[in-house]
């Protein structure tokens, strides 16, 4: 009967009306059936109670040669917890032993660090009691226990204080996640459970109001080369899908979800999935964010990201401030259309400058100058490329109002690609180089005018679309969306966008005076001092929190839901 | 006559005796292909043995810049690591994390020779220090704007004196790091600082983009080595202990420069290197001309003849952090 059971479950379709139980045992099913005999199949096995023999042959052999720092820590950690007996003496052996044998790296991000002492945390408590010289460390279970303690602390209390520093992130959105799942399940300290839910609420709730049918939209801290253009393609999906049957997961889900599943699997409130689904009324979100730590040439090691959203049920405009507020993977503004199915498919148009510096890399990393650039791109291989989409750039400065765009660049010259780059799909059902100097298009059900403010030309993109270059240091986007239902017809959208008044200079500096669709006079010339004193972590109609609270209020129509950490975080 | 050759012989072999010897370390990382999250090849903590072959010691670690020893105990070691600060008491072959989650990335360690148990760590966000072996720490980086330290030694003659090496210049404190005061004359974004073993108040500083410079005043204030221009990256400086006026720096794209008038001019000494991206170099205390440089994903060189003459000495595509000598410690 399990076995029937299974085979229907992997047969039938990612369906989005399937319920959140059936979901998570959908993830940990698939992932217990893979054939590649990973950690996250022997989780997958021990959840599920098969295979106990295979799944301690399996880890023994993965054991002989660990690696992978905290991305090996944490699914070590899964098993740890999941065995409850099933495995043999000899492979609970080796997995306590290589806890002392292989030290892991901490790493140098905030997801790095979350992974690496929830695991400390969660494998001192299921090894108390034990000395230094059985762990990696060289610290006893205690002392192990109690920095990862202090440092889970600091990190909450960061993050519900002045904001996540990697915030918003699109694949690494897993990685927050499946630590707190881990804790929200694993932890002896009621309290630390309780802090952990608290800060998935948040983080989901983070991700609820920023997303469009299950697509993560808005200004990343961190996104790729893949979903910086085609919205759906990444790992923020996979949660979209598992935590409110939006949109589609992953082929086969990625290992993120499963690790999430096999912990605490945790289900947000109902007031939270609300949010995350209704996108009967748009609405404008704001948030405040941290960049990540500043190691040199500034005075300032978290400085404030402000960031923009405007959400309707066609289309979604999201942006920060511009600057390099993270290295190399930040993406700063969009508009991104919501599509009936976004697989395989490029929905989105944006502009950026493609920066790349020893400058922005000394200032995030610690590494010396001559070989940084050459190491990133070992793992991040458009970094160097003039024709890249990703990363932001101290030379861009973006203003949204509503569903309204200006980013503005003045690129000095000798910078090392003095062009802006903007990106076009290839399956828009309009597309007009207007006259006026305005390229109109839809995409789904959103019409849209772009209006770039120096010359360009079009090259094409690999794997589908065109990019706008524009090949001038002072340069200039304008961007207006609105839905297809808001007028008769395209044409109605031209006409009206046409009849805007529209003012730009791009010398000295970049300047715009524009009245947007919706009315509103705006006024942006670069370099111009701008006031972000009320801005608040988060605000909207739906979440509300205050610099410095530890606390989110959540509503939705009639329901209320209080995140409060004020207790729980000294 | 007779006796008093006897009494030279007896002090001649007493001197050999006593004289000491000195272990090699070197902190560094096979690179070539390595990312974070992959398989790391050997890396970390390696030794020189007597078969002249380097000895993979205890973890393997991506992040490993810099390590002193213990005055007291040469078996002591402190590592400056991506982990923290790490100390060894069995010459490296077990750690023990010391620091922290507010202790990450460490660039240098130096150890206090006036202070037992006292020790300093540079720091991405400034300098902590330890006087109690590394069981507690404390910032200790008044005075330090824009905090990002990359070196840090204390004056082996003057008590309570240490220079750091940081983005803003050379800083430097009189009162153990209580405060500190910005040197005279230094630029910015200092790599290295080391102070002369023959002439204490004499010191050099590399930087990324400023060249050489030199103290004469115990680092209160620099001046400009004109011998080498500014641009390129100098990583490392090294004095010759056995030579009072030789000494060697090296960096990215001038490859190893070497000079035998204490600084007047430097020689390129890269013919036989296979490139002049060198990160550290570093004489031997115990063999005259002994000289190691390690080229940017090639391999640790030898020179038995200060430069002139190069041979490949393994660790195969590593990045050498730096080349350190411990005295063997006496029984």
């Amino acid at each position: 009967m399990n076995l029937l059971f299974t085979a229907l479950l992997l047969l039938a379709p990612a369906s989005a009306q399937t319920a959140f139980p059936e979901r998570i045992r959908k993830v940990i099913e698939t992932n217990a059936a893979l054939p590649n005999g990973s950690y996250q199949t022997i989780a997958a096995k021990l959840y599920l109670h098969r295979d106990p023999q295979w799944c301690s042959r399996r880890l023994e052999e993965l054991l002989e040669s660990p690696s992978g720092d905290m991305f090996w820590m944490f699914p070590v950690t899964a098993v740890a917890y999941l065995d409850r007996g099933q495995l043999t003496p000899s492979a609970r052996n080796a997995l306590r032993q290589s806890w002392k044998t292989y030290m892991p790296f901490r790493g140098d991000t905030e997801n790095h660090w979350l992974m690496y002492y929830v695991s400390l945390y969660l494998m001192s408590q299921l090894y108390p009691d034990q000395p230094g010289d059985t762990w990696y460390t060289g610290k006893s279970s205690s002392e192990n226990f109690r920095e990862a303690e202090e440092y889970l602390l600091h990190w909450m209390k960061l993050t519900t204080t002045i904001g996540q520093g990697e915030y918003d992130c699109t694949h690494y959105i897993g990685v927050y996640l499946l630590p707190l799942s881990y804790l929200a399940a694993w932890s002896e300290d009621p309290k630390m459970r309780l802090r952990a839910q608290r800060m998935l609420d948040w983080i989901i709730a983070d991700y609820a109001i920023e997303n469009l049918d299950g697509i993560y939209i808005g200004a990343h801290a961190r996104t790729d080369d893949i979903q910086v253009l085609e919205k759906w393609n990444g790992v923020s999906s996979d949660f979209g899908w598992l935590l409110f049957g939006l949109g589609y997961p992953l082929p086969g889900f990625s290992y993120y979800a499963l690790f999430y599943s096999v912990a605490s699997a945790y289900q947000p409130p109902e007031v939270i999935r609300q949010i995350a689904t209704d996108r009967s009324r748009p609405y404008l979100h704001r948030e405040l964010k941290r960049t990540r730590n500043r190691w040199r040439f500034t005075d300032v090691r978290n400085a404030p990201v402000y960031k923009t959203t405007y959400m309707h049920h066609d289309y979604a405009v999201g942006s920060d401030q511009g600057g390099i507020l993270q290295p190399i993977q930040q993406h700063s503004w969009d508009v991104t259309w919501a599509l009936d199915d976004p697989r395989g498919k490029r929905n989105t148009i944006f502009s950026m400058h493609p920066y790349s510096s020893t400058y922005e890399l000394q200032m995030y990393f610690t590494a010396m100058p001559d070989f940084v650039t050459e190491a990133v791109v070992r793992s991040k291989k458009t970094y160097d490329s003039p024709d890249k989409f990703l990363g932001g750039s101290p030379y861009e400065q973006i203003l949204q109002d509503q569903d309204t765009v200006i980013a503005l660049y003045d690129i000095p010259p000798g910078t090392r690609f003095p062009h802006i780059n903007g990106f076009f799909p290839d399956n828009l059902t309009h597309f007009e180089e207007h006259p006026s100097g305005w390229i109109f298009a839809q995409g789904g059900n959103a019409f849209i005018a772009y209006r770039p403010l120096a010359p360009y030309e079009w090259k094409p993109v690999p794997g589908g679309g065109r990019r706008l270059l524009s090949p001038h240091l002072h340069n200039g986007t304008i961007l207006q969306a609105a839905s297809a239902s808001e007028f008769p017809d395209f044409e109605a959208f031209r006409r009206a966008i046409l009849a805007l008044p529209l003012h730009f200079q791009l010398d000295p500096v970049p300047g715009v005076r524009f009245r947007s669709l919706r009315g509103h006079d705006l006024r942006f010339t670069y370099g111009q001092p701008r006031d972000f004193s009320q801005w608040k972590l988060f605000d909207s109609p739906y979440l509300q929190s205050a610099p410095g609270g530890r606390l989110l209020t959540v509503t939705h129509g009639n329901d209320h839901y209080t995140i409060d950490l004020r207790e729980l975080l000294p | 006559m007779f006796w008093l050759n006897c009494l030279r012989i007896f002090a001649l072999a007493t001197l050999t005796l006593s004289a000491q010897t000195h272990r090699v370390f070197l902190c560094g990382a096979t690179s070539k292909g390595y990312v974070v999250g992959a398989k790391l090849p050997p890396s970390g903590l390696f030794t020189l043995t007597a078969r002249e072959t380097w000895d993979h010691l205890s973890y393997n670690h991506p992040f490993l810049s810099s390590l002193d020893y213990d005055r007291r105990d040469p078996r002591i070691l402190y590592l400056a690591a991506g982990n923290g600060c790490i100390r060894s008491s069995d010459s490296g072959r077990t750690w023990r994390i010391l620091t922290s989650w507010n202790v990450t990335e460490l660039q240098d360690v130096a150890v206090d020779p006036h202070h037992p148990g006292t020790l300093f760590i540079a720091l991405p966000d400034g300098i902590a220090a330890s006087t109690d072996d590394g069981r507690t720490w404390r910032h200790t980086d008044t005075g330090i704007s824009r905090k990002f330290t990359k070196t840090i030694r204390v004056d082996r003659a003057i008590e309570g004196r240490l220079l750091a090496g940081t983005e803003l210049g050379i800083f430097l404190t009189t009162d153990n790091a209580a405060h500190w005061s910005r040197a005279a004359g230094a630029p910015e974004m200092i790599t290295a600082i080391e102070q002369s073993p023959h002439q204490p108040a004499e010191w050099l500083a590399a930087t990324q983009s400023s060249g050489l410079y030199r103290s004469g005043d115990n680092g209160s204030s620099w001046q400009p080595v004109s011998a080498i221009p500014a641009g390129p990256t100098l990583y490392k400086i090294a004095y010759d202990p056995r030579q009072p006026r030789r000494l060697a720096v090296c960096g990215w794209g001038p490859g190893v420069l070497i000079s035998d008038d204490n600084g007047r001019t430097f020689t390129p000494r890269n013919t036989g290197l296979p490139s002049t991206q060198v990160w550290s170099v570093a004489f031997h205390p115990d063999h005259p001309g002994r000289l190691y440089a390690s080229v940017h994903e090639e391999a640790v060189f030898v020179s038995e003849d200060a430069g002139l003459h190069w041979s490949r000495h393994g660790m195969e595509g590593s990045i050498i952090q730096g080349f350190f000598f411990v005295p063997e410690a006496r029984r």
